[in-house]
């Protein structure tokens, strides 16, 4: 039996892996990975972060975009 | 007494020592209302990633403080109102 379509990657949370226990929003180096060029946040079925560390992410990025650090949009 | 950390960008056009002399301001107005301040993090000039009210650039600092919420009422009225701070962020350090 053929199965159609891509098989699924296996899905890694990079967060996991390290034992990240909060995520800073001043680590923008780190937060720059999970936003594509034009600013937009990655979303977890792309990133394969797990559900804890995505919420997580998303309000670091939204703090660093509030100060600056990231941008809202970008072009 | 609670652990909070706040970033906040000065106004780029300030010379180095007026930088220092605001931070300082602060860190004195954190310590008459009662707080401790622990850590001060000059990060220096940085590019802001969009404009804010026409400004490119900025000086980040980032300063943890313990306190209680009057320390932060009062921070964040001054913060609000003076000219030399673009833009700031306060944590409390529980939340993360």
């Amino acid at each position: 039996m053929k199965r159609k379509g891509r098989r699924p990657r296996k899905r890694v949370c990079s967060f996991c892996v390290d034992k990240v226990e909060a995520i800073d929003y001043k680590d923008i180096g780190r937060l720059r990975k999970y936003i594509t060029e034009r600013g937009k946040i990655i979303p977890r079925r792309i990133s394969g972060n797990c559900a804890k560390h995505q919420r997580q992410l998303t309000v670091a990025i939204k703090r660093a975009r509030n100060i600056a650090l990231l941008p809202f949009t970008a072009e | 007494m609670a652990a909070y950390e706040v970033m906040y960008i000065v106004n780029p056009n300030l010379e180095e020592e007026n930088v220092n002399a605001v931070v300082e301001r602060f860190n004195n107005l954190i310590a008459d209302q009662g707080g401790k301040v622990e850590e001060v993090d000059l990060w220096g000039k940085r590019r802001l990633a969009y404009e804010i009210n026409k400004f490119k650039e900025g000086y980040y600092v980032v300063v943890n403080f313990q306190g209680d919420a009057k320390v932060v009422n009062e921070l964040q009225r001054v913060m609000k109102i003076s000219d030399d701070v673009i833009r700031f962020l306060l944590l409390s350090k529980e939340d993360k």
